[in-house]
């Protein structure tokens, strides 16, 4: 199976350590953020494919950080991690270009999906913009 | 200090390069320079067609307005805003894009006059510094490329992405990502998914937006104790629909038939924007699909999407 | 032989700002490069520059927030301004009131140390006059 580059965004290390080695056993490229600010920093420097961003997270918060990530880099797919959400931060979080929403706790296979699916998305995307330039 | 100065890459002579390049061999530094080049005109020529399609686009845009005008008066304030809020989108976008795309260009005049610099030197060629000087023009090209792509991507306003979508799946995940606020409201969510339901090519996350705006619209109207029903059912040759039902307060006759125009809302000031409907509606009509409602005040609602099983994506 | 011109070069873009560093330095020229405007600031604070390389669209403090702080208080300083941008929009214009020079990202480089070499000639000159 094709392998892409992920970037894990959460502020508990415990999870985040986790699911990256969850999605390494996968043999995915992950790469772990604990803070927005820390995860913008990393996409100056190396190109991801897909992000899974905690909404809830202190200082800049996941809904800020994607709206910062969508303008730097439009064409990074994000999948937004959340407890239960209020239907207005779910349409905010859609509006702001996210790909979808994965529920915490989270289980892989269904991660894995829907990573999947973002990441065909790019593909798509990348595609499109290649034929028409 | 003049005197000091050595010879400006500028001054480069080619034969002098291609000396360089006969003595040390580098074919390959041939081929990548001729790659670059080739990037760069292709980047150029992207540019003038993505600014083109914007242009035509606006200019048709702007041609139907002024039939529609003439129809329907009642719209003009909403069509104005809404075209001048593209507009001003539009010039906003070309403001920063001049600055984002010379960005990467005065990177890459950087490497090349560098690695000129570096051939026209006696000693042989430093390696190191030649690919990673070549590696930074690649990366600053995909980076332009990536501005582009964007700027085609909103003259086109933002052509739909169609893949497989799993519509049960997606429904079921919208309505447990809200379970939360509707337990809080006292609100029963009631799903019935057709088992049958064939996966549908479209775009996920426009319809995710849908779906969740429609839920919004009906927990509104509904605000505390009530149901909402949402279904899926395959449909009439290679159609599905998606109904959304609720037991809230209804839309009067009068108002019904403006209900998706923008800005229109039956809230109060402040709740709601009146957007979220004709979000919908634009969303729909994208993904090449119908949405419609039925309503008695007092009694409830139900919003009909039916989506096409496959997409063709539209040309504008 | 003649001491030249010490620069400060402000740029956020950092491959940018590292390959202009190493190319006028290959050609004789002191080159402090720092990338934002809060550092630059700092660095004038520990030390005169002759001549200054700013960019103008910086996050944090930027470009334009710079020059008005330049102004008034390091008015010996020469600046030249880098931008990405086409000369018509407001902040070019105040660029050119304010008497700055100012460069069109992407240019040769033999036209920067022009610009870097014209820029300390007229500090020079501006010094020797008396008053």
């Amino acid at each position: 199976m094709e392998t892409f580059r992920i970037l894990i965004v959460d502020d508990e290390d415990d999870f985040r350590e986790a699911i990256m080695k969850r999605l390494r056993a996968r043999k995915m490229e992950v790469a772990g953020a604990n803070s927005g600010p820390k995860a913008l920093e990393m996409l100056d420097e190396q190109e991801f494919d897909v992000i899974v961003l905690d909404v809830k997270m202190p200082g800049m918060d996941g809904i800020e950080t994607l709206r910062a990530i969508k303008q730097k880099k439009p064409l990074v797919e994000v999948i937004m991690l959340t407890g239960h959400a209020s239907v207005e931060s779910g349409i905010q979080g859609m509006q702001l270009g996210a790909f979808d929403y994965v529920m915490k706790p989270v289980a892989l296979d269904d991660l894995m999906d829907k990573l999947r699916q973002a990441y065909e998305r790019r593909v798509l995307q990348l595609e499109y913009g290649r034929k028409n330039i | 200090m003049t005197d000091s100065t050595p010879h400006l890459p500028g001054q480069e002579s080619w034969p002098g390069l291609w000396h360089h390049l006969a003595v040390y061999g580098s074919s390959w530094l041939v081929a990548m320079l001729a790659i670059i080049l080739g990037m760069f005109v292709s980047l150029l020529l992207g540019l003038v067609a993505a600014l083109a399609a914007g242009l035509s686009f606006l200019t048709i845009h702007r041609l139907l307005r002024q039939k529609a005008v003439a129809d329907q008066e009642k719209h003009l304030v909403d069509e104005q805003l809404l075209q001048s809020q593209k507009l001003a989108a539009l010039g906003k976008l070309s403001a920063g894009l001049a600055h984002e795309i010379n960005n990467p260009l005065a990177i890459i005049r950087q490497e090349a006059e560098w690695l000129l610099f570096l051939c026209r030197q006696s000693e042989p060629l430093d390696m190191t510094e030649a690919i990673s000087g070549l590696r930074q023009i690649l990366k600053q090209v995909d980076r332009s490329r990536e501005i582009t792509t964007n700027l085609l991507n909103f003259a086109r306003r933002q052509q739909p992405i169609v893949q497989a979508v799993n519509l049960n799946r997606l429904v079921g995940d919208m309505v447990r990502l809200v379970a939360k606020e509707t337990e809080q409201r006292r609100i029963t969510v009631v799903t019935q998914l057709a088992p049958d339901l064939p996966s549908i090519n479209s775009d996920a996350p426009l319809l995710r937006q849908v779906i969740l705006n429609l839920l919004n619209n009906a927990m509104q109207a509904i605000d505390q104790d009530g149901t909402i029903t949402i279904s899926t059912q395959p449909t009439e040759p290679e159609a599905i629909l998606i109904q959304i039902h609720d037991t809230g307060c209804g839309i009067s006759k009068e108002l019904l038939p403006r209900i998706f125009d923008p800005f229109f809302t039956t809230k109060p000031q402040g709740k709601g924007t009146g957007l979220g409907l004709s979000i919908c509606h634009g969303i729909i009509e994208r993904l090449g699909g119908t949405i419609t409602v039925a309503s008695e005040v007092g009694k409830g609602s139900t919003f009909t999407v039916k989506l096409p099983i496959t997409l063709t994506p539209k040309e504008i | 032989m003649p001491t030249g011109p010490s620069i400060l070069l402000v740029d956020d873009e950092e491959r940018f700002r590292q390959n202009l560093k190493k190319m006028l330095t290959a050609h004789g020229l002191t080159v402090t490069a720092v990338g934002s405007g809060d550092q630059a600031l700092a660095e004038l604070a520990k030390q005169p520059y002759d001549v200054m390389l700013l960019d103008m669209r910086m996050p944090g403090l930027s470009g334009l927030e710079t020059l008005a702080i330049l102004k008034k208080d390091y008015p010996e300083t020469e600046v030249i301004v880098l931008t990405g941008h086409a000369s018509v929009d407001a902040a070019a214009e105040i660029i050119r009131l304010g008497g700055f020079e100012f460069l069109l990202k992407p240019c040769p480089l033999e036209e920067i140390i022009a610009k870097i070499e014209s820029a300390y000639e007229r500090k020079l000159a501006r010094q020797e006059r008396p008053g």
